[in-house]
Order: C-alpha cells, then sequence, then structure tokens
C-alpha cells in the first residue's frame, strides 16, 4: 500500500475533525499540531459577518455622533398607527371624545390622510387612510383616563358605538368599550384599587387581541427584546392578558375569543437601531414588509409582520427634518 | 515593557473612541476574534455566536463613554459583556434546552481563547490563495472536491495548499506561552 504524503494524511486527520466526532490525535506529532491549529479555525468569525458588523457600527457610531435621540421628539417607544377607512372622521372622533390635540396632517392629492399625528393625554397616536396598499388595521387601544364614566359619555357622543357600558371590573379597573367610526375599539379605563395598571404606564396602551397569544409574547421576547411584566393565564396556557414592556412603553395583550375577535395592529417602534431590530424580528419569524430605508422625513425605517398578523414599523430617528 | 507600551496603546485607542464614536472601529479590528472566539466555544451554532457577537459590539459601542480605565484591560470589559449577554440568552432561552449556564472564562479557556484571537489576525496575513483555502475549508467548511472546483485546481492541490496554510499558521503563533494580556480582574464600568 503506497504510503500517503504529509498533507494526504494531514487532511485524512481534518475530514474526520469535520466530522461529527471527537477531535483525533493522529500518531504522527507534525500532523497533530496542524490538526489543533485546524480545530481552532473552525471557530473563527466569517469574513462576511466580520465586515457586515464593521459596516453596521461605523453606521451606528456615525448616529450616536449626531445629538439627536433615536425616538423623535414628543413619541415613545411604541406608538399605535391607525389604518381606517375615514381617517379625518376618526380624527375628529378622537379629538371630540378625548380631547385629542392634531399636531401634523400630510394629505394625499385626493385630500385623503396620507399621514396624521396627534396626541392623547401623554401619548401620541399615528393614523393613515387605508388604500390598496394599506387596506383597514383598525387597533384596540388602552386609554386611561381620570374620569370614565364621562369619557364614555363623549365617545358615544362623538359618533362611538358602545362595546361595553362602563363596569367596575374584578382587575381593578373601571372600564366601559367603545368603537369608533373607523372600527378601532378602545378601552377606556381607571385603576381602581389594587390595580393592574403599571405605575409608569401612559395615556395610551397599544392592546393586541391576537390568536396565539402565549407564542405571541415569545416573538416579541426573541425580536424586539421585550420583558414580560405581568400574564394571567388559565391552566392549560390560554393569555388573558399579558402585559409586555418595549423600550419605555408597555404594551397589552390577550387571547381572541367571543367578543373580543383577533384584531392584528399596526405598531410604530422607535429603536435605537432599526437594521439590528429588522433582522432579530426576522430571525424571531416576522416576515419583511420592507427593507429599512432612509426616509425623508428622518427616519430609518422598515417594516415587518410578525406571525399573528401585526405590521411593525421599526425606525431609528436619525435626524430633525422640518415638515 | 512591551505589554506597558500595548496597554498604553490600547488606552490611547480607547480614549480617542470615546471622544469620536467614528474611532470605535479600531477596537472592534482588535477585539473581534478575542470576543467571537470566546462566544463560539460556549453557543451551540454560528447563527448564535454572531448574533451574540453583534450585540456585544453594539453594547459596547453605545457605552463606551462609560468604560473607566482603571487597570482592567478593555478585553476585560468586553468579555464581561459578552458573559452578561451570554446569561442573558441563557435566562430567556439555553435553560429551557438544558444547556449548562455560561461562567467567565477561567485559566484554560483564556489561552484558547487568545490563541484563536491571535489565529484570527494570522489568517490575514495568509498568501491569498492559502486564505481562500482556510476560509472555504474551516469557517465555511467546504469538502476538498468543493474548493478544488471553486478554484478550478485539483484536490492535491487544494490540501497540498491547505497543509501549507497551516504549516504558515503554526510558524507565526508565537511559540512562547501569551502572556495574560486581560487577567482574572473584572473591569470597572
Amino acid at each position: 500500500m503506497p504510503k500517503r504524503s504529509l498533507a494526504g494524511r494531514l487532511d485524512q486527520a481534518i475530514e474526520a475533525l469535520l466530522g461529527s466526532g471527537p477531535v483525533p490525535s493522529p500518531p504522527d506529532a507534525r500532523v497533530r499540531e496542524l490538526v489543533r491549529i485546524a480545530a481552532d479555525l473552525r471557530q473563527l468569525p466569517r469574513k462576511e459577518f466580520k465586515e457586515n458588523l464593521k459596516v453596521h457600527l461605523q453606521r451606528r457610531a456615525k448616529m450616536a455622533t449626531t445629538t439627536v435621540s433615536f425616538i423623535r421628539e414628543g413619541f415613545h417607544t411604541l406608538t399605535p398607527y391607525l389604518v381606517v377607512k375615514g381617517a379625518a372622521e376618526v380624527l375628529e372622533f378622537a379629538r371630540q371624545a378625548f380631547g385629542a390635540q392634531e399636531l401634523l396632517r400630510v394629505k394625499r392629492p385626493d385630500g385623503s390622510i396620507m399621514h396624521a399625528e396627534f396626541r392623547v393625554g401623554d401619548s401620541m397616536i399615528e393614523i393613515g387612510e387605508a388604500n390598496e396598499q394599506f387596506p383597514p388595521l383598525p387597533a384596540t387601544i388602552h386609554l386611561k383616563v381620570d374620569d370614565v364614566d364621562s369619557i364614555y359619555e363623549r365617545a358615544l357622543h362623538a359618533g362611538g358605538t358602545s362595546l361595553y357600558p362602563p363596569t367596575d371590573q374584578e382587575y381593578g379597573e373601571r372600564d366601559g368599550g367603545v368603537r369608533d367610526p373607523g372600527g378601532n375599539h378602545w378601552y377606556i379605563g381607571s385603576p381602581r384599587g389594587e390595580t393592574h395598571f403599571l405605575p409608569d404606564q401612559r395615556s395610551v396602551t397599544p392592546y393586541l387581541h391576537i390568536e396565539g397569544a402565549a407564542r405571541c409574547i415569545d416573538f416579541l421576547k426573541q425580536g424586539f427584546r421585550a420583558e414580560e411584566v405581568m400574564r394571567h393565564q388559565t391552566p392549560d396556557g390560554i393569555v388573558h392578558h399579558a402585559k409586555m414592556r418595549i423600550g419605555d412603553s408597555v404594551l397589552e395583550m390577550g387571547e381572541a375569543h367571543g367578543q373580543f375577535p383577533a384584531m392584528p395592529a399596526n405598531l410604530h417602534l422607535y429603536v435605537p437601531d432599526t437594521d439590528a431590530v429588522y433582522r432579530q424580528a426576522l430571525a424571531a419569524g416576522a416576515t419583511s414588509v420592507r427593507e429599512p430605508v432612509d426616509e425623508p422625513y428622518g427616519d430609518r425605517s422598515g417594516g415587518v409582520r410578525d406571525p399573528f398578523g401585526n405590521t411593525w414599523w421599526i425606525a431609528t430617528h436619525v435626524k430633525d427634518v422640518q415638515f | 515593557m512591551k505589554t506597558q507600551r500595548k496597554d498604553a496603546d490600547e488606552r490611547l485607542l480607547v480614549e480617542a473612541a470615546q471622544a469620536d464614536p467614528a474611532r470605535f472601529a479600531d477596537l472592534y479590528e482588535i477585539h473581534l476574534g478575542r470576543v467571537y472566539a470566546f462566544i463560539a466555544g460556549r453557543v451551540r451554532n454560528r447563527q448564535e455566536a454572531e448574533d451574540l457577537t453583534s450585540q456585544v459590539f453594539q453594547q459596547a459601542l453605545q457605552n463606551i463613554r462609560r468604560f473607566e480605565w482603571r487597570g482592567a484591560p478593555f478585553a476585560a470589559w468586553l468579555l464581561r459583556i459578552a458573559a452578561n449577554a451570554m446569561a442573558d440568552r441563557w435566562q430567556r432561552v439555553a435553560r429551557e434546552q438544558g444547556d449548562p449556564p455560561p461562567g467567565p472564562p477561567d485559566g484554560a479557556a483564556t489561552e484558547d481563547i487568545e490563541r484563536r484571537a491571535l489565529l484570527c489576525q494570522l489568517v490575514d496575513t495568509l498568501p491569498a490563495d492559502q486564505q481562500r483555502v482556510v476560509v472555504a475549508r474551516f469557517i465555511e467548511q467546504k469538502s476538498i472536491g468543493d474548493i478544488a472546483q471553486e478554484l478550478g485546481r485539483s484536490e492535491g492541490a487544494v490540501k497540498q495548499l491547505q497543509f501549507r496554510a497551516l504549516q504558515n499558521l503554526r510558524a507565526r503563533i508565537d511559540p512562547k506561552p501569551r502572556p495574560n494580556t486581560w487577567g482574572g480582574r473584572r473591569a470597572h464600568a
């Protein structure tokens, strides 16, 4: 049998090394030494990864030298984005019912609202007129108020229809539900006694009614580094109510059922690094709606849809732009 | 003397990055191999190693101004961020999969990390054809046949290149034991 060359014997040992078995220990000390180096080489980073991460860090470093915060002024980490038929009507409803203050309205050539922003209490809400590209996606909003009964009445007068009248709930809240002319659901509530409200919960908390809430919690943890702060569920794992903290905001959710069918929503999520979170969300099971791009209004923004039908517009505010 | 000089150089690089985050790239180049080697030895696959490594450098960039020079090298600070990131991941995922909890590197692990960090830099100094074989064979884990086809060379020639690359690397690794450059002390961040 012909004797193998040193390079051949080395490759034989490397073949064994790259298989799933233990690190081989060839009899020849020279080969053994080289195999040890080969074993270490297996754990070096890919070139492409090295370069991509470098580019990415340079982009972030550039952002860090600008003085703007990654969250646009007046906003928080999480903002509900209502996509409805009749956006102007919903805005008027919010003004009359909740004293909403309109801060921005950008119209399309046909006069419909392309994008508008309004403030309710200490929180922002965004809204746009649905079209073929973005079909209606009404959302559920948990609105914290001082006087549930009078706001509920105002909401009905402003064109809302009752989902349920103000009720003292056993979970430490008096709340009533109203559907607005655009189909959005508003849970108008006020803490009572031993309440589930978190001390830092703001006027507006997005509420997700979805199918598969427990799995959605896992997705939010993985995709957006969300922190679970509360979960009430049945022994067989049906989530009645959960609260997740993402950045400086709270998101509430519960399993869709009966009177509360699934209502996936649009959410605007500010993060320090859009590209990283976009990739993280895809890795966690979301699908891409749009890759991150630099928007003319000063945000870098990309969109993903999670496995539960919610659309997330992930954004980093890069520079202030006057509208 | 050499170590003192190295510390002083690194201190300048850290201070430059603290003043201007765009200079963080220099620190990244120096420490990527080290951080990656630490993480790759403790997670299940390449994807996890890459995710965690990205996380570590992003956090480091974000907090670079909070790093204070109190005797412990910058690498110790980075590896502490890496250990925390892995502990956090373990809490979220790996615990359910039955993985053992990660801890800080011990002496033997430190040697492994330093050896791989050095290799990471040495690979870039190999002649181009040897470098391509090393990357394809060990990092991308391709077969000799596939590499031969890609390079338009015979399998024997690729095996020779693989042999010469490993010999070159062995010759370039400092044969003396390397000093423990970041010690067991904790950085004060």
